[in-house]
């Protein structure tokens, strides 16, 4: 009879899984830069119930391991009964581990943990023992030696039973996945290779006289699960509990073509973006008003063309915080969401070679290491779209010619050594363009500058480091520098041209002290500086939007110059835990600076403090909350005046709260509730008493509000299973002057629920499915067209007040569908999406008639089958 | 953009070609840019295919006299019923200039409408609103609909331009190359595509005198548009712009009527304009 085996599937990190959960996170959660390994297994006795029976099973463990790699908790997650989850609770107590570490050094984490029973194939059959030679096995020389190896991925696998049936031996694989038999008779001998969650390898090898035989086995994993951890749902504050969704989960997301960034759009406080938009809409803020960071370095554009993928690729993300609001000081200039995407810190020993091919793009990854300890880690990714050669077969033969396209690259060094000083290096890129051609003699409406070619073309590059160190237990520091150029044009026609390019430097520098286990406070400086040359040609001169006079002649003009800013905020945020046990209540206090300076034009200043609060009730229950101020810059365009004149417009406020509940059921269901209220105050609007140049084309007199609850229920992901469902009831509003209406903000959705689940079936079949419901956006109804007779078209008047009325609900179900095959040394996924399965005739906008007297609606998508694969390769 | 290229259109809303209602088309003042003292005269081509016309009020106002449609005239005004009932000086002080046709309406520029701007400034102007509301007629003892009432307006420029400007002026027509006399109904066969153009006089494309506002002087030429009109078939565009003055006529497969009208407008974008219809008779089937 064979004792228990085991299997170690890192699947997910992070101290949520429990039933009787672990205390709240320090304050600050940095991914892990290095996974936990097992080093002392433990063999459990297989229950003799139900070894009498002859069964098998698999127990689904949660160990909890400490910073120095101890095991503190071990908790079944899903068991097998029979005895084995006695037998393994008591074996996986007394496993030893290598700690999980961060930039900061090792730190306490939980894993899930299969471990496995199998019976050998003399207890399953009855077959007869035979008689082993009568010399002590250990003094006979090694005649059959080999490793086994993961198919697909080339990983070595330890703890493996290697077996020969026939003659009732059996040997385990060692760390490096070796194995070998002594004193083999000559002969041909089956050996096979054995472990839960794998397919049983059988393989027949001849032993000859006087040689060693070497044999490697190819095993299959019966699932190939991605360990890597990929996306955080809201880190708050620095003491909101961190939330992950894995890769495995993400790439299992119909509709999102497997885009982390994209995720974040399917969780509380997110509405939905208009089709074709890829917007950030958060807790009711305009899409200006969130900001995306890669590696904490600010983007202006985060989606390729029409929103659909972001401009990273998958393969290099590690995760994505997305913080829709009451942060903490260390993220500023905004007065909606964040979110930080963060590239992967660790890399594989062994190289890798990853190709993906969707609807839209294709692209490839090369992930490997260097050094004698593999200490130097690289990735290198480049993607590119032809969605430009297969859109024509969609698309009327009306002689216009569409063509999108765009590229992105990644570049990232990471020192993943032991050396104290960690460094990384990361440099990305990419250029999106589209250009719509008109055919020859067709009349783009009747102004002559508006006659021709669009032509548009966006991109952007950056180049970051990161220096992190720890001294001792008390101190720790990090710097990232980056610098970057983001170029935008414009062509409309001969008219029409905007040319602009901008050149951005920031440093993030912060230092922390840890005073105990009650006290740390963290200091930062985030700086932001840029400088930009742009050039402007118009078919007619701004001024003239003083008195609009169609009939009069246009000057042609031309705004050709530079413009500099620069933005030292520093911030500083203290954490306290004045309980004995500093597990119990945690209270955040802090305050940031935002200064912005345009020479002679503008200067903006504003203070920010925050505050938040994390109460421990019980051991399953968590109340939390936040308060504070964020204030926004104006954008570059709202500060614009003509002559160089001082700017007239200043920062935009908020005053954000939030109230939430967080509730454990079970080991492996998660339940939250968030209440939340924003004050929007001084919001930039159009000045409708604009009249000459010396008046701001903008001023600061709107105010708006948003409010609203949100809930989640999640599925992690354990066993087969996992999901979620999001819920958001929520309203936001606006007043342009004081004394107005308050009319419903553009992209106000009062439901917002989405429910994703993904479950994995046998022979590597993976199922998705996406049910997503909104409340349909906001319209101002018209209804009655005034002819200008000059200009040939209709003026609208609204027949009611400002989005009084709402498009249609929005209401789609997406599937998805794939299979992985395993190779010896790569890996094969297929899959089809099914996007807007029940063909939903979702409206995204309205669209009148000529004079206002009809309306139709701009649809969303069909029914769109997007088939892809990914390839990967183990070099 | 991406939408309409995604499959999303607006095929199934009603285009603006298609006169399926009364519309307004064209509105012409002789001269096409008075000076100061001038009288004003109007001209306006609408089109009424379901109701008979019963006529167009007209108003004007100096630019920007009025948030709302038309002058800021006293509703009072009009609670007669009637503009027979109201009061001629009442009706003056509104801005209203006429009724078509019974009242064919004309304005004097003011002798000093431009004293106001300084002396360069004269050279380009400003203009004045001229509104009218075309009403369909209604069997007595019905009210009109306020949908049915057609609402429009045109600027009038005011200058003392050296190089004032002239309506321009639609010599002909052309269906596949040939010209076709003013006044002459064409044969055309249904379910075809033909090429249509409208020729205009030499003299519509005129040249003129633009002071910049650095006060230099520029030639310029003007750049006259097409806009397209029918009752039944469709057009492959409803504008054309010079010097590209073509645009495709499909008959209707099974016409509504015998005969049909096409009408084109020229636009000079200087507040010129100018119009001409086409008879068309569509061939029975043998």
């Amino acid at each position: 009879m064979i004792p228990a085996l085991l299997s170690a599937l890192l699947v997910a990190i992070g101290p949520a899984h429990a039933e009787d959960p672990p205390p709240p996170p320090p304050a600050e959660l940095p991914p892990l830069t290095k996974d936990p390994a097992l080093l002392e297994f433990v063999q459990a006795p297989y229950p003799p119930e139900a070894a009498a029976q002859k069964l098998e099973g698999t127990v689904n463990l949660l160990i909890e391991i400490d910073a120095a790699g101890a095991v503190t908790l071990v908790e079944v997650l899903i068991p097998a009964g029979n005895g084995f989850d006695e037998a393994a609770l008591d074996a996986a107590r007394q496993f030893r581990f290598s700690p999980a570490e961060d930039a900061t050094g090792p730190v306490p984490v939980a894993i899930e943990f299969a471990y496995g029973f199998v019976l050998d194939a003399a207890a399953k059959d009855g077959a007869h023992q035979q008689v082993l030679p009568s010399a002590d096995p250990a003094d006979l020389p090694v005649n059959l030696q080999g490793t086994v190896v993961e198919m697909g991925t080339r990983r070595p696998l330890h703890d493996f039973l290697v077996r020969i049936d026939a003659l009732d031996l059996e040997t385990q694989t060692d760390a490096q996945g070796q194995w070998q038999f002594r004193g083999l008779p000559p002969g041909n001998h089956t050996v096979r290779a054995l472990h839960p969650g794998y397919d049983t390898l059988q393989k027949p090898v001849d032993v000859a006289a006087g040689e060693v035989t070497t044999a490697r086995l190819w095993v299959r994993n019966q699932s190939y699960a991605d360990p890597g951890i990929i996306g955080t749902y809201r880190r708050e504050t620095a003491d909101v509990t961190r939330r992950t969704i894995s890769m495995d989960e993400i790439r299992r997301i119909p509709g999102t073509f497997g885009d982390p960034i994209r995720v974040v759009q399917n969780l509380p406080g997110a509405a939905r973006a208009p089709l074709g938009t890829g917007v950030l809409i958060i807790r009711g803020a305009n899409p200006e008003d969130s900001r995306v960071y890669i590696d904490g370095m600010y983007i202006p554009y985060i989606y390729h063309l029409g929103g659909f993928e972001s401009i990273i690729n998958p393969d290099l993300v590690k995760s994505v915080d997305y913080l829709p609001g009451g942060y903490g000081p260390q993220y500023g200039r905004s007065t909606g969401g964040s979110v930080d995407a963060t590239t992967r810190t660790q890399f594989p020993e062994r190289h890798e070679l990853r190709w993906s091919t969707d609807a839209l793009d294709s692209g490839g990854v090369w992930l490997g290491s260097f050094g004698k300890d593999h200490e130097h880690g690289i990735g290198v990714a480049a993607r590119a779209s032809y969605i430009d050669l297969i859109l024509p077969a969609f698309l009327a033969d009306d002689g216009f010619t569409v063509s999108p396209q765009w590229w992105d690259f990644q570049a990232k060094y990471q020192y993943q050594g032991q050396n104290p000083d960690k460094f990384s290096l990361l440099a990305f890129g990419f250029r999106d363009t589209l250009f719509i051609r008109t055919p020859d003699g067709y009349a783009q409406g009747t102004d002559p500058d508006t006659q021709g070619d669009i032509g548009t073309q966006y991109s952007t590059y950056r180049l970051g480091g990161t220096w992190d160190r720890a001294w001792g237990n008390h101190w720790s520091a990090r710097i990232a520098p980056s610098f970057g150029m983001d170029e935008a044009a414009l062509d409309v026609g001969d008219s029409f041209h905007l040319i602009q390019t901008r050149y951005t430097a920031e440093l993030r520098a912060e230092a922390a002290y840890e005073h105990d286990d009650h006290l740390a406070v963290t200091a930062g400086l985030d700086v932001i500086a840029g400088w930009a040359d742009f050039i402007i040609e118009l078919p007619f001169n701004p001024a003239s939007f003083a008195e609009i006079d169609p009939l009069a002649d246009r000057e042609p003009y031309q705004l050709e110059g530079t413009a500099t800013g620069y933005g030292p905020d520093p911030w500083v945020n203290v954490r306290w835990k004045p309980l004995k046990d500093p597990d119990k209540l945690t209270l955040n206090g802090g305050a940031r600076l935002m200064y912005v300076i345009i020479p002679d034009e503008n200067e903006v200043l504003a203070v920010d403090p925050r505050f938040s609060f994390r109460w421990a009730l019980g051991k399953t229950s968590v109340v939390k909350g936040s308060t504070g101020l964020y204030h926004q810059p104006p954008q570059p365009f709202q500060q614009y005046r003509p002559d160089d004149k001082p700017a007239l417009v200043g920062a935009e406020e908020a005053w954000a709260s939030s109230l939430g509940f967080e509730q454990s059921i079970g080991p492996a269901i998660k339940l939250e509730i968030e209440g939340f209220y924003k004050d929007l105050n001084d919001l930039i609007v159009s000045n409708r008493t604009f009249g000459s140049l010396d008046d701001s084309y903008f001023v600061n007199t709107g105010d708006g509000r948003a409010y609203g609850v949100e809930v989640i229920a999640r599925h992690e992901p354990i066993g087969n299973l996992f999901g979620w469902v999001s819920y958001t009831l929520s309203r936001s509003e606006r007043q342009d002057y004081p004394d107005e209406d308050w009319y419903l903000f553009d992209f106000d959705q009062t439901h917002i629920l989405t429910a994703v689940a993904g479950y994995r079936l046998p022979y590597d079949l993976s199922l998705g499915a996406k049910v997503q419901y909104t409340t349909g956006n906001p319209t101002t109804p018209y209804a009655l067209g005034v002819y200008d007779v000059d200009q040939d078209f209709y003026v609208a008047f609204p027949s009611g007040d400002t989005n009084s009325e709402r498009l249609p609900a929005y209401w789609a179900v997406s599937a998805r569908i794939d299979k992985l095959f395993t190779f010896q040394s790569w890996q094969l996924l297929v899959y089809l999406d099914l996007i807007n399965a029940l063909h939903g005739e979702n409206p995204e906008f309205e669209q009148y008639n000529y004079d206002y007297t009809e309306k139709t609606y701009f649809k969303g998508l069909p029914i769109i089958p997007s088939p892809g694969f990914e390839l990967k390769v183990q070099l | 953009m991406i939408l309409h290229f995604l499959g999303c259109d607006t095929a199934e809303l009603s285009q603006s070609w298609q006169i399926d209602r009364l519309r307004v088309l064209a509105v012409a003042t002789e001269p096409a840019e008075p000076r100061p003292g001038e009288l004003v005269t109007f001209s306006a081509l609408i089109v009424s295919p379901v109701h008979p016309l019963a006529g167009s009020a007209w108003f004007v106002c100096d630019g920007g006299a009025s948030d709302d449609f038309g002058c800021s005239a006293d509703p009072a005004l009009f609670e007669g019923g009637s503009l027979e009932e109201a009061d001629p000086e009442d009706l003056a002080a509104a801005g209203f200039i006429g009724f078509l046709p019974a009242l064919p309406p004309a304005w004097l520029v003011p002798t000093d409408y431009l004293d106001s701007l300084e002396e360069s400034a004269r050279l380009e102007g400003s203009f004045a609103m001229t509104y009218l509301a075309a009403i369909p007629e209604v069997p007595e003892g019905q009210t009109v609909d306020e949908d049915e009432v057609e609402l429009a307006y045109k600027r009038v420029p005011v200058s003392l331009a050296a190089t004032p400007n002239h309506n321009p002026v639609v010599l002909t027509w052309r269906v596949d190359g040939f010209a076709i006399d003013p006044g002459a109904e064409v044969l055309l066969d249904p379910g075809q595509a033909y090429d249509l153009r409208a020729e205009l006089t030499p003299e519509s494309f005129e040249s003129y005198t633009f002071v910049t506002s650095l006060g230099v002087a520029e030639v310029r030429s003007e750049q006259p548009y097409l806009s397209w009109y029918l009752k039944d078939g469709s057009f492959s565009q409803s504008n054309s712009i010079f010097p590209l003055d073509s645009t495709v006529y499909f008959s209707p497969d099974d016409p509504a009527d015998e005969t049909a009208s096409l009408w084109v407008v020229v636009r000079d974008r200087r507040g010129g304009m100018g119009w001409s219809e086409l008879r068309v008779r569509f061939i029975a089937p043998d």
